[in-house]
């Protein structure tokens, strides 16, 4: 029996415009979140400024969680998850538990819409020696985030505002030995606005990212990078650091400037670490559940063609944001219409000819 | 804070080109060439590791880079005035993409011993007693070697072992140690087994191309002890 | 070890706590390839015997430590100029009451010279390697590897090994000649893995109080930067993020470890520098390691695990000197020190007059009579000298120690 509900899996921006654009076309939707709150990694990390013309993040979400949570056709669920699937395009049955209580539920649904996004790479991992574990003055983006919207950014080990902070881009990113070989593509434009942020908010604090190529795509270029080195005077200095080691009560960073071509020795205030993203424990979780093929990286994997971004190895199951892999915003949002555009047709499509979606 | 100088190619300019890229190829097709080079995409972290960096005008990081690029000319500089410069500490192992420059500086040097250039002999001049103590005992150091005027800059133990040499050697517990000639006793079943293994892969031509002078006396030696045992050298 | 636990008021910290995520996949690893191998028929794998202790590594899979009936892989520059070194890895066994062949069917691992002067091959290296492996294998005891070069060059080989079949067929025939199988070990291990293993039952057994000792570590080049996942890496040291082996061992004594801002620094044995290079070696063993560790830690002495590191950081002082450098600091292996806490004879066993470094405040502090030691040894070389006897031997050595016990493996 065919079931004309579209299944969301994951409560953030992916997740969220999925579900709006589904509902907007029609369908009845039912969505997902594992978490107490809608809202994802821009919420659960407190991120300060959007990337994309440094708009609060906190304003954006928000709105974009109203158009869900006062859509009509849009049930959420939150602080559940999703432990089983049965079945077929046109036909699902997927198993829920809610978190606290364990009660449980079966939903008939008929096409499926996975947005569980990504987590950051553990600095742990490392290959390089950075001391994430050791030093408290050397943090992540997210914590940095984290700081940057309570408008308290200073060093962690004294409270005070640093004189001196520094970027290490591509941290768990482009690196065969952990294995992560590929680029996780927010990471320049997003050190680039914490630079920018770090100088709006500490005006005499130096600001330095150290960096192997800097991912400026489109208008990143005019609109954060060169208002970070002309208006900002960010200190963009190409060669990263292999080591991060206590000296006195500042960091000593030891790396290259290939530019000079010599081995550099600079002592920071701060280190902030560009860590790169990774398939979410929901996300690797989902794959398996779901039986959607994951890549070698363990995202879920979609057609290399290009033409289809948002199909996975499984019918009436589609996928939007990072747990594709790597993604800015703009990529979530596309992919989030796309696979709702998609998930919706899948299920008008069996409602006419069943098991075919 | 000046920039290094470009490196002066002309140099080498009266090497044929042919006999640079014989080099270069020779680098190439080492088996282990592509375990120690994939791409490089400049990211330093090489030489921000590399004790040799700071010392000298040198960067693991041009000599992959050079390799990667098939640069011969520079490759022969380098090949000439850098390559013995590394100290081999492999600290240039964190490269992300698992390239080793240490590794391939090591296959140069090979290259550089085995066609017996002019600086592959200077830079072993003053080392050759290391090698013939490596080949005929089995081990590299032995505690005569530690002579005042070897090791000056040791300070006055070096005078005081090698005056006491022979006492303190019998003053050591482990039967193996009773030794001044070699770091250890090695028996000579096993020393046998090591110069077998010295002809059959081709190192004593390697020594032979940087050092004719150290090669008869190592093969007299080692013929000596390999005719004892019932081994003819025939080639 | 932790940061300094300075933490201002009101910023959110969470304890840092590095915890191995238990879904991610262990990275490949060649051990795998290593046992693939026997299965194809390439090569014999001698198993690590039992008893063995399971340690981690850098990317958590376990390594297996045997305990004894170990084969000692002895290193050129430790028996050649600093005995005390070698002696005091033997004598840790023998308190310990645990097995071992101290053979002389071994040679040099070659890897110093290889790496000074690249006179030799991929080939050689790698028949030497197998040589010394097989030997050992014909004993029925597993190698220990002395030497951090040794250890580090070995793992190399056995990389070249396993992804060159046409290297591994040169290598069997080489080996065939002389009547040997082709042999690789399980596990390559190095001695100080091995203390690492046992630095508990060490502890058991110090008797001199090393809680006022502090300690500067210096971790070496060629056991955790080559091969990077087959070291040692322990969530309670460093948090798991530096190699843990002789700080572990340290800290188990009760030793103050202080940290300094060129602990990953090479100590600039060079291989061929320290011969024909010396200012390069010179300067960096000062420079960038003895001067700051002396200006940042003031630590009583400096403890590594390999020999190239041991003669570098302790030769290079003297020289310094001279130009009025702040140096001056005993340097040697964690072994040795180990010895010394448990009660070692300083000369008779840790051999330490052939160190360059003054190590004797080390020892006043310690609680240790240099002198009165220093008189026994003298005594010993006075026998030796009148004929009285030819050697000192393990039994004069150990006549102080009470009946050896076995050690109990849980």
């Amino acid at each position: 029996m065919a079931s004309d509900v579209v299944l969301v899996i994951g409560g953030g921006p992916a997740g969220l415009e999925a579900a709006r654009g589904a509902a907007d076309l029609g369908a009845k939707v039912v969505l997902v979140e594992e978490r107490d709150c809608l809202g994802g990694t821009p919420v659960f990390e407190r991120y300060a400024a959007l990337t994309h013309g440094f708009q609060d993040a906190e304003e954006v979400m928000n709105r974009l969680i109203r158009d869900v949570t006062a859509h009509p056709s849009i049930e959420v669920k939150l602080s559940t998850r999703v432990v089983a699937c049965d079945g077929e395009v046109g036909d699902f049955r997927v198993a829920l538990a809610r978190t606290g209580d364990g009660a449980s539920e079966t939903v008939h649904v008929g096409s499926i819409i996975v947005a569980t996004g990504f987590q950051h790479f553990d600095p742990g991992r490392e290959t390089q020696v950075y001391g994430y574990y050791e030093y408290p003055d050397v943090i992540t983006l997210a914590d940095a985030e984290a700081m940057l919207k309570a408008k308290k950014f200073v060093r962690p080990s004294t409270g005070l505002p640093p004189e001196r902070v520094c970027f290490i881009q591509c941290v768990g990113s482009r690196d065969r030995q952990i294995g992560n070989e590929y680029c996780s593509k927010v990471c320049c434009g997003i050190a680039s606005k914490q630079a920018i942020e770090i100088r709006q908010q500490v005006p005499n604090c130096k600001v330095y990212i150290f960096y192997i190529d800097m991912r400026m795509y489109g208008y990143w270029e005019n609109e954060i990078y060169w208002p970070a080195q002309e208006q900002y005077k960010v200190n963009y200095i190409k060669g990263i650091a292999t080591e991060i080691i206590r000296k006195g009560d500042k960091l000593l960073v030891r790396g290259e400037d290939t530019t000079l071509g010599r081995p550099m020795e600079v002592l920071m205030d701060m280190v902030i670490l560009s860590v790169g993203m990774e398939p979410s424990k929901g996300t690797r979780e989902i794959a398996r559940i779901l039986g959607v093929k994951q890549n070698k990286y363990g995202f879920i994997e979609v057609p290399h063609e290009g033409v289809d971004p948002v199909a996975t190895s499984v019918p009436g199951i589609f996928v939007a944001g990072a747990a594709a892999g790597p993604k800015d915003l703009d990529d979530t949002m596309s992919m989030a219409g796309a696979a709702a555009m998609k998930a919706v047709a899948a299920v008008r499509k069996a409602a006419v000819a069943p098991g075919r979606g | 804070m000046a920039l290094h100088a470009p490196p002066k190619l002309e140099r080498y300019a009266d090497v044929p080109y042919e006999e640079k890229e014989r080099l270069f190829q020779e680098v190439k097709s080492d088996p282990r060439f592509p375990d120690y080079l994939y791409g490089c995409y400049e990211c330093g972290i090489c030489v921000a590791a590399c004790p040799s960096a700071r010392f000298y005008d040198f960067s693991p990081r041009k000599i992959a880079q050079t390799l990667a690029r098939e640069d011969v000319e520079l490759f022969y500089y380098q090949l000439n005035e850098d390559i013995w410069n590394c100290s081999q500490c492999f600290s240039c192992n964190r490269c992300p993409r698992q390239n080793s420059p240490g590794g391939l500086i090591t296959i140069m040097r090979e290259v550089a011993v085995r066609n017996g250039l002019r600086s592959a002999k200077e830079a072993l001049e003053g080392y050759s007693r290391v090698i013939y103590k490596i080949m005929v005992t089995g081990t590299q150091v032995s505690p005569d070697m530690i002579q005042a005027d070897a090791f000056p800059d040791w300070g006055p133990v070096a005078k005081e072992t090698a005056d006491n040499l022979e006492l303190w050697r019998k003053a050591l517990p482990p039967e193996t140690m009773h030794t001044t000639t070699t770091a250890w006793e090695v028996s000579e079943q096993t020393l046998t087994e090591l110069y077998l293994i010295w002809h059959m892969t081709g190192v004593m031509d390697m020594i032979k191309e940087v050092d004719e002078g150290l090669h008869m006396i190592l093969m007299d030696v080692m013929e000596e002890l390999l005719e004892e045992k019932g081994y003819a050298l025939a080639e | 070890m932790h940061g300094d636990g300075k933490q201002a008021e009101g910023i959110p910290r969470k304890e840092r706590v590095f915890q191995r995520d238990p879904d991610l996949p262990l990275p490949e690893d060649i051990r795998e390839r290593v046992f693939e191998l026997e299965e194809e028929g390439e090569w014999i794998v001698q198993r690590v015997p039992e008893p063995y202790v399971e340690v981690p590594t850098k990317y958590g899979r376990p390594k297996k430590v045997p305990l004894q009936h170990t084969w000692h892989h002895k290193s050129c520059g430790q028996c050649g100029h600093i005995p005390g070194y070698s002696t005091a890895i033997f004598w840790l066994h023998r308190k310990l009451g645990l097995a071992y062949d101290d053979p002389k069917d071994q040679t040099s691992c070659t890897g110093w010279n290889y790496y000074a002067s690249a006179t030799s091959n991929a080939a050689a290296q790698a028949a030497v390697a197998v040589r010394n492996f097989a030997a050992a294998y014909a004993t029925g005891f597993f190698p220990l590897i002395h030497c951090g070069t040794s250890y580090g060059h070995y793992k190399e080989v056995r990389e070249e090994l396993v992804k060159h079949a046409e290297l591994r067929r040169q290598v069997r025939e080489i080996l065939a000649k002389l009547g040997k199988p082709l042999v690789m070990p399980e596990e390559i291990v190095h001695y100080s893995e091995w203390v690492y293993a046992v630095r508990h039952e060490i502890a058991a057994r110090r008797i001199y109080d090393c809680s006022a000792i502090t300690v500067t570590v210096h971790p070496a080049c060629h056991y955790y930067k080559l091969v990077q996942g087959d070291a040692i890496y322990d969530p309670d040291i460093y948090g798991g993020q530096r190699t843990a082996v002789v700080t572990a061992v340290a800290t188990a004594l009760g030793a103050q470890v202080k940290d300094y801002s060129t602990w990953f620094d090479c100590c600039g044995f060079g291989f061929r520098h320290i011969l024909v290079q010396r200012d390069f070696t010179r300067s960096f063993a000062v420079g960038r390691k003895i001067e700051t560790m002396i200006e940042e830690a003031k630590p009583d002495v400096v403890l590594t695990h390999d020999t190239g590191c041991v003669t570098t950081l302790d030769k290079s002082q003297f020289a310094a000197q001279v130009h009025n450098r702040k140096v001056g600091v005993p340097v040697m292996s964690e072994a040795q020190f180990a010895a010394l806490a448990m009660g070692a004879h300083p000369y008779r066993v840790c051999q330490l007059h052939w160190h360059a470094a003054d190590y004797r405040p080390l020892l006043e502090k310690m609680g240790i009579d240099w002198r009165e030691k220093w008189q026994e040894f003298e005594e010993d070389l006075e026998r030796i000298r009148r004929g009285e006897k030819e050697y000192l031997t393990w039994e004069d050595v150990e006549a102080e120690i009470p009946a050896r016990h076995f050690l109990q493996v849980s």
